[in-house]
Order: structure tokens, then C-alpha cells, then sequence
């Protein structure tokens, strides 16, 4: 069998890993699963793609400005989208329609900017999007420092949760009365963490520009992948999608080179719903959930 | 009076409805046989159908499909090869198509069933999307986009229908689809929906299960949809995969959502509303996810229960109060319910050894023993996170144990779920009440008979005899219980509008109509006017002498020492004491753990000179008023 599967397929996993990341930093303090974070990955590709290759933006200023932007159009879905409805009711009908809501909007009005044709991001220098052979299989400086790259931002990531921030985080995902009680802000975090989702689905959006060129499609396919590592993964737990990202990639690769291309979306759905049929909460542990 | 006039105004809208019927019916009269007019209508009718199922479902139950598109097309694929290439009768066709449908539902949605609300929103949509690509990618079966054409109108008796045969057919079934989830939303089933979206807990306490209510609204929406997906077929003629993508679903989201989620007129509104503005988005082509979009946000923003909701809220607040619709105020009006005889209950021990449970580290449980005999009322006492409510959790299989027995009326209850223990006969009420805001007092309370109903589901759905005099007896037994706990005035009221103390109560009889012979009460009296004090605890005193056994947990311990006949102190997951009121609450160390040592020490140091307190006092942390 062809090595360069694993090579494409922990690329991809890679960029699914992230998607389930950026679903993961807003889901925790809010317990709020974003639905419109595939339409913002491909928000920031698409804005970074715009600054960087049509404007001539040094690398860096458009990566500030894409994350910043994209961070705050998250925060503006808080605002209008879901603190509205959860102020009225806890139960998820209307964040998740609210949410979808915003996705078809942004989709829409990217698509009506930018139109159809997707856009080539060249990486910064020295990397490279050339391939070269290495252990037999094809790849890119660029994919290795992808690849690389989220292993550190999700090491990072679970740094960030051990710090006292980090942790005031996790108390709110337990128990927001109590964690009010000892002078956490759940309004700020919640805030805060839409925010950071966001800014995170952009940068997202922006790694994952050279390998799969900006173009106003992406949002469905990353939307429903990132969801599937986070499942697969468990919930909240960023390790965990890092290894489902990866298991997502592979078998999805995988699927197209013994099937066909067409079937791989179909070949990862059904490893989903058999993962989640065995282990509801995922293959990496189960949040405790409070009930009464 | 009351009665006659809730008589004439289900007598008006009975007529409406009939007239309604009429009207369709006899459109088809009045159109061009062959024209665009009825194809239209047609149409409108197939949606509706849809609609109605995917409204049992996102607004009754609580479960967003996003991908209900995927469902309609499974019907109509199914519908359209079966008849065009194997040449089977449309009937048999469309029989074939409904049942995949719902095997295809089931299937995909049997994990997210155990899980949060919105995992089952992901995974439709997954679903929707893996489907319209696998339209396209197994041309074999589907023919690809080239479609599948020439399907033929169904025949009856041998005579193939007309455009507008095919339309009473469609009218036809969306009528009846219409009325039999109009019957089963007002059943105990559609209370078991609206339970499961809005206090889950509360379903289970009353013995349904939510996975299995879940599962069962799903399944009567895919048979929805792969019904309307069989007319689709028939009355466009051809299927291609282009009829089914993404927009299709998120258009079925809007009509349910424009018309209102959980109304009962909602589908038929928010379709109807659909077809009457379609010039409007023509024009507006390019934009179209846009204006779902928008509008989407805009109506669970502002309109949460779409048009219909909104025209309801607009009613009531137009129409002039009437003087017998005044209700008098609460504390007017005091029925104590003591003239109101219940049957005895037959109480059920519980036995309680060596119960374990932590959480991560922090060790809830550690090792609790308790013992209460029938029909006597035991307390459960101690600071907040002694693990008092965790005990009920653990009891109530809300929360697995580590270690342990639990025994109900002699039975080990391992392995049971919280519903099948609720079955056994263990009731319980909330530390914060789980009642359903949309529902009335009197639907709360009918919701604790879920498991006592017996009722099939067709016999519910169709209104048989015996359904029909089962929930009467069931009603008029809820209003019984109502009158037993004192809010009998209060039962077609709102439960999100009615008071904090009547909800405690009505948590109460909704725990006895579901055949309680062990309640247990988290904290009943938290919150209570000192009248409502008086009135729980005479309530308390009259479900005992029923013979129900009584487990409460409260910290207000003029209460628990007046009413109970055994009490048990926690703290930190241990029993600290054990025995009858006086001989506990005299415990020094109960004392110590209830009011902290310094409090006691300051009770002692009126003897003591200041300093010396000072010495001894070892202030501990008491932890905070958690939920």
C-alpha cells in the first residue's frame, strides 16, 4: 500500500485536529457547540489569502489582522446570536439553529465578496509548499511544519489550562453558579472564549490555506470534520482530538485510495457513528456531567 | 361557567377546522385540473407533511434535524427506482420508502440519542451531506444526476389519478397526519417530548426515558418525511439530486421555525407563509442563504415560537381581561386540601449500605449507611456538600455508584435507570423545581403517570375508546392530587407562571401520581413563606399518614425535627449521626459540622475570657452555597 496515505492522512488529521480545537476552547466555559466555526476557518483563510497574496501584506500583519478579525466576529455571534438565547433557556434547540443561523449568513456573505474561485497562499519563506521525498513518502516542509506545529499549539493549549485562568475555565464548564460564587466571571469567559475560538478557527483557517487553497467552500467539509474529531476525541479534551484528528485523516485517505475520493466523507461518517455507538463520549474519557 | 365557555370555544374551533378541511378539499374544484396552481398546492401539501414531523421532532421533542432533506429523499429515491426500474405499485413503493427511512433514522441516530441535544443536530447534518454526495457518487443505483424520471401517479382501484386525484391524496394524508400528532402532542407522550427537551431529569423521575421518547419522535419524522418524499417523487415526476441538497433542509428548519416550534398549527403556517412569498425570494436568489439565515436568527430572537406564537402572544395581550378570568390572588385563597381523601399507599423501605461515590478525587460519598422503615419519614441533614443531594442522585440511579447496596422495599436496584427505579415507585422532587413552563400545572402533574398510562401508541394516536377514557380517569385523578397538595385553583395555569412555593407542591403531586410509595423531598421547604412552611409540613404529615415513606433533605431543622422520625447527619460524605431528632441535634459534634466550631466555641466562650476563645477557635472554611 501507498506510504503517502499516512502522509496526507496526518496533514488533513492535522487540520481537523485544529477545527476540534478552536470547537473545544469556545465549548468549554460555555458548553456552547458553535456551529458556524467551519464558515469562520474559512473566513480566515479567505482574509488571510485576501491580505497576504492579492494585497502584498507581510506575512505577520495579515495573520494579526486575520485573527483579530475573525476573533471578533466570533464575539459579535456571542453577542447577537447566543447570549440572547441561552439567556432565555438553557436547552440547546436555539443555539443550535441560532448558530447555524450565522454560519448560512457569513457562507453567504463570503461568498457574495469573494466569489467561487479559490485563491493559492504561498507559505512564508523559507518554508515551501515543493515536495520532496522523505522515507518514501511525499511531502512539504510545509505540511512537516503543520503537522509539527499543532502538536505544539495543542501541548500549548493544555499548558494554558493549568494556569490559573485556565483553570477558572474549567470550573465554569463544571458548575457556572459556583464558579460565580468564588468570583469567576462566567459572562467574561464565556466572551472571552468565543473570542478565542474564534481567533483559533482563524488561524485554522490560515494554516490550512497552502495545503488546501483559500476558497469559500471549505467551511461545510472542516465544519463536520472538525466535529468528528472532537467526538471522536471526546468532548473538551484537546489531546484526544489531536489522536482523533489523526485517525479521522488517515481512514479518510484511506478510504479514497481503496474506494473512491467520493466515498470518503461516507467512510468517515460511519467511523463516527460506530465510535459513538460503542463510546458515546469518545475514545479519550467522559466528562462528568451534572445533572440534578 | 368556566367549563361551558372552554365548551364553546373548543365547539369554534372545531367548525374552523372543519371549514378548514372543506376549503382544501374542495380547492381543486375551483383550479385548472392541469394547471401550475395545483401542482403548487400539491407541493404545499407534500411539505406540510413533512413539516409536521420534523415539528413533532425539533419543537415538541427538543431534537434539531438539520439534515431532514436526507430523509424526504430516501422516501422519494426509494419511491421513484422501486416504481420506474423494478415496477412495483406506488404503494407498495412508498410503504418501502417510509420504512427505510425510518431504518435509516434509527440507525444514524442511535448514538447521539445519549448524548447532548446538539450531537444529533451534527450528525443529521452529516448525514444530509454524506447522502447527497452519495447520490451523485453511486450512480449504479441512482443514476446520478441525470435522475430518475417517469415516475407515475399512484392508482386507486385501477384507475390511475390525476393531478388532482394525487392532490386529495396529499391533502388527504396531511389532514389525518395532522390530527394523529395533534393526539399524540396532548398524550402522555407529548408531555414525555416536551419533558425531554425542557427538564430531562423530570422525565426520568416520572419514569419515562428520554433516549427511548427520543428515538420515537425520530422515527414517526422520518416516516413523515419519507411520506412526503413519495408524493415528491410523484408530483414533480423526476428526482435528481439537485432537489436534495443542503438548502433543502435548512428551507424544511425555516418552515417549522417561521411557523413555530412546538405549535400546532406551526408546519402548516410556516409552509403556507413559504408558498405565499416565493416571488420575494426570486428575486433574491443569490441572496437566499442569506435572507434562511437572517431570518432564522431573527425569529428565535425575537419570535421564538414563530408566527403562530407571536399571534398568540398579540391575542392575549389585545383581549380585554375578562372578570371570570381573573384569578384571585395566591394568598387569598388558601385551600388546605385536607378534606381530600387518598387512597392509603402501601410505603416502601429503603436500605442504604456502605454507598460509595467520588468524583475525580473528591469523594462525595464515603461509605453511607442508612435505614428507613416503611411509611416513616427520615431526615437527611448536614452542610452544604456533605453530599446530601448526591445521596438522593445515587439512590435515584441519577449518578452511578462506586460501591455499594441500595436497597428499594427489599430489592437491590443495581443495574436499574433512574425511570425503572421511578417505576418501582421511588418519586422525587428538585432541589430547583423541574417543571415545564409550557405546559399547565394540571400537564405537570399528568406527566408522573407516564409509566401508570397503558395506552398504546395508536390507541393514543387514534383516539381509540380506551386511551380516551383512560386519560380521563388519569385526569381528573391529577386534579384530585392537585386539590390533595392545595393548588387545585392553579391547574390551568402556566407552570412557568406560577409561584416558586405552588411549584414545590406540584412537584409533590406530580411524584404521587406517578405511584410514589418513597418520595424523596431535596430541600422542600428552601425558599417557602412562613405560611407555605406551615402548609408543606401539613402536607408532609398528611402523605405519611397515607402510608408513603418519606425521605427529606432540608436544612431547616425546626422542620425536620418536627416531622421526622429519624434523622442522619453528612458531612463530607460520612454519616456523623444517626437516631431520633432530640438525641442528634444534641450531639455536639452534629453541632460542630452544622454551625462550624466557632460558633459553638463563641456559644461556650460566654464562660470564657475573650482571649482564651481566641486560642481555641480553629475556624474552618464553610464551604460555600453551592447550586
Amino acid at each position: 500500500m501507498d506510504i503517502d496515505i499516512l502522509a496526507r492522512g496526518l496533514v488533513a488529521g492535522s487540520l481537523y485536529a485544529l477545527v476540534a480545537v478552536s470547537f473545544n476552547i469556545l465549548y468549554r466555559p460555555t458548553n456552547v457547540f458553535n456551529f458556524a466555526q467551519g464558515e469562520l476557518v474559512m473566513l480566515g483563510a479567505m482574509v488571510f489569502a485576501s491580505l497576504a497574496t492579492v494585497l502584498g501584506w507581510p506575512w505577520y500583519a495579515a495573520l494579526i489582522v486575520t485573527l483579530l478579525g475573525v476573533g471578533l466576529l466570533t464575539l459579535l455571534i456571542d453577542v447577537v446570536a447566543v447570549a440572547p438565547v441561552l439567556a432565555r433557556s438553557q436547552h440547546g434547540t436555539g443555539w443550535v439553529i441560532t448558530t447555524l443561523a450565522a454560519s448560512l449568513i457569513i457562507a453567504n456573505g463570503v461568498n457574495r465578496i469573494w466569489g467561487p474561485d479559490p485563491i493559492v497562499v504561498r507559505p512564508p519563506a523559507p518554508l515551501t509548499t515543493d515536495t520532496f521525498s522523505l522515507a518514501g513518502m511525499t511531502v512539504s516542509a510545509y505540511q512537516i511544519f503543520l503537522v509539527l506545529l499543532t502538536v505544539i499549539l495543542v501541548l500549548a493549549i493544555e499548558q494554558v489550562y493549568r494556569t490559573r485562568q485556565g483553570k477558572a475555565v474549567l470550573a465554569v464548564a463544571e458548575d457556572r453558579e459556583a464558579a460565580l460564587l468564588r468570583g469567576v466571571n462566567p459572562l467574561r469567559l464565556s466572551r472571552w472564549s468565543f473570542f478565542l475560538g474564534g481567533a483559533f478557527a482563524g488561524l485554522t483557517g490560515v494554516l490550512a490555506a497552502p495545503v488546501l487553497y483559500a476558497s469559500t467552500g471549505l467551511g461545510p467539509a472542516l465544519l463536520l470534520k472538525g466535529f468528528a474529531a472532537a467526538a471522536v476525541g471526546s468532548i473538551g479534551n484537546n489531546r484526544g482530538a489531536l489522536i482523533a484528528g489523526y485517525l479521522i485523516g488517515v481512514t479518510e485517505a484511506l478510504g479514497a485510495a481503496l474506494l473512491s475520493p467520493g466515498y470518503q466523507e461516507a467512510v468517515v461518517f460511519l467511523l463516527v457513528l460506530c465510535v459513538l455507538l460503542v463510546w458515546p463520549h469518545g475514545l479519550f474519557g467522559r466528562p462528568f456531567a451534572r445533572t440534578v | 361557567m368556566a367549563a361551558s365557555v372552554a365548551k364553546s370555544r373548543g365547539l369554534a374551533g372545531l367548525l374552523v377546522q372543519a371549514a378548514l378541511v372543506v376549503i382544501v378539499l374542495a380547492l381543486p374544484l375551483a383550479l385548472d385540473p392541469y394547471g401550475y396552481p395545483l401542482f403548487v398546492a400539491t407541493q404545499l401539501g407534500v411539505y406540510v407533511i413533512a413539516a409536521i414531523g420534523l415539528n413533532l421532532l425539533a419543537g415538541y421533542a427538543g431534537q434539531v434535524s438539520l439534515g431532514h432533506g436526507a430523509f424526504i429523499a430516501i422516501g422519494a429515491y426509494a419511491t421513484a427506482l422501486l416504481t420506474v426500474d423494478q415496477g412495483w405499485s406506488f404503494w407498495l413503493a412508498a410503504l418501502a420508502g417510509v420504512a427505510l427511512s425510518a431504518l435509516m433514522g434509527v440507525l444514524m441516530a442511535l448514538p447521539s440519542f445519549r448524548l447532548s441535544t446538539w450531537y444529533f443536530a451534527f450528525i443529521t447534518l452529516a448525514f444530509a451531506q454524506v447522502f447527497e454526495k452519495m447520490i451523485v457518487e453511486w450512480r449504479g443505483l441512482t443514476k446520478g444526476f441525470a435522475g430518475v424520471v417517469g415516475v407515475q401517479p399512484p392508482s386507486v382501484f385501477g384507475h390511475v389519478l390525476e393531478p388532482a386525484g394525487v392532490y386529495w391524496l396529499v391533502a388527504i394524508i396531511a389532514i389525518i397526519g395532522f390530527w394523529l400528532v395533534n393526539n399524540l402532542v396532548r398524550s402522555r407522550f407529548g408531555r414525555g417530548f416536551v419533558a425531554v427537551r425542557d427538564a430531562p431529569a423530570a422525565a426520568q423521575a416520572a419514569g419515562a426515558s428520554p433516549a427511548r421518547l427520543k428515538l420515537l419522535a425520530f422515527v414517526i419524522a422520518a416516516c413523515f418525511a419519507g411520506v412526503a418524499g413519495a408524493f415528491f417523487a410523484v408530483q414533480k415526476t423526476v428526482v435528481t439530486p439537485d432537489d436534495f441538497t443542503a438548502e433543502f433542509s435548512i428551507f424544511f428548519l425555516l418552515t417549522v421555525v417561521l411557523g413555530g416550534l412546538g405549535t400546532r398549527w406551526g408546519p402548516v403556517v410556516g409552509a403556507l407563509v413559504f408558498f405565499l412569498v416565493p416571488e420575494l425570494l426570486t428575486g433574491l436568489e443569490s441572496w437566499r442563504m442569506m435572507v434562511y439565515g437572517a431570518a432564522l436568527l431573527a425569529l428565535m430572537l425575537f419570535a421564538p415560537h414563530g408566527l403562530v406564537g407571536a399571534a398568540r402572544s398579540l391575542f392575549d395581550r389585545l383581549r380585554p381581561k375578562q372578570a371570570g378570568q381573573t384569578t384571585q390572588p395566591a394568598e387569598t385563597v388558601q385551600p388546605q386540601g385536607a378534606h381530600v381523601e387518598r387512597p392509603a399507599i402501601s410505603g416502601l423501605s429503603l436500605e442504604v449500605k456502605d454507598l460509595r461515590k467520588s468524583f475525580g478525587g473528591v469523594v462525595a460519598l464515603g461509605g453511607v449507611d442508612l435505614s428507613v422503615a416503611p411509611g416513616t419519614c427520615a431526615a437527611i441533614v448536614g452542610p452544604n456538600g456533605s453530599g446530601k443531594t448526591t445521596l438522593l442522585n445515587v439512590v435515584g440511579a441519577y449518578y452511578r455508584r462506586d460501591a455499594g447496596a441500595v436497597l428499594l422495599g427489599g430489592r437491590e436496584t443495581k443495574g436499574l435507570s433512574p425511570q425503572q427505579i421511578a417505576g418501582e415507585g421511588l418519586g422525587r422532587t428538585f432541589q430547583t423545581p423541574r417543571l415545564l413552563g409550557e405546559l399547565t400545572v394540571l400537564d405537570n402533574v399528568l406527566l408522573g403517570a407516564f409509566r401508570r398510562e397503558r395506552a398504546s401508541l395508536p390507541g393514543t394516536m387514534l383516539r381509540l375508546p380506551g386511551a380516551m377514557a383512560e386519560a380521563e380517569r388519569l385526569r381528573a385523578e391529577a386534579m384530585e392530587l392537585l386539590a390533595f397538595v392545595g393548588v387545585a385553583d392553579r391547574a390551568d395555569d402556566l407552570a412557568s407562571e406560577t409561584p416558586h412555593g405552588h411549584q414545590r407542591l406540584v412537584e409533590i403531586a406530580r411524584a404521587l401520581m406517578g405511584g410514589a410509595r418513597l418520595i424523596m423531598l431535596d430541600e422542600p421547604a428552601a425558599g417557602l413563606s412562613m405560611t407555605e412552611l406551615d402548609r408543606l409540613e401539613q402536607l408532609i404529615r398528611r402523605i405519611l399518614a397515607l402510608g408513603a415513606t418519606v425521605v427529606i433533605v432540608e436544612h431547616h431543622l425546626d422542620l425536620v425535627a418536627s416531622i421526622a422520625s429519624h434523622v442522619t447527619v453528612l458531612d463530607r460524605g460520612v454519616v456523623l449521626a444517626s437516631g431520633a431528632p432530640q438525641a442528634v441535634f444534641a450531639d455536639a459534634a452534629v453541632m460542630a459540622a452544622y454551625m462550624g466550631e466557632r460558633a459553638l466555641n463563641e456559644q461556650a466562650s460566654d464562660q470564657l475570657s475573650d482571649e482564651a476563645a481566641g486560642e481555641v477557635a480553629r475556624p474552618r472554611p464553610v464551604p460555600a452555597k453551592g447550586a
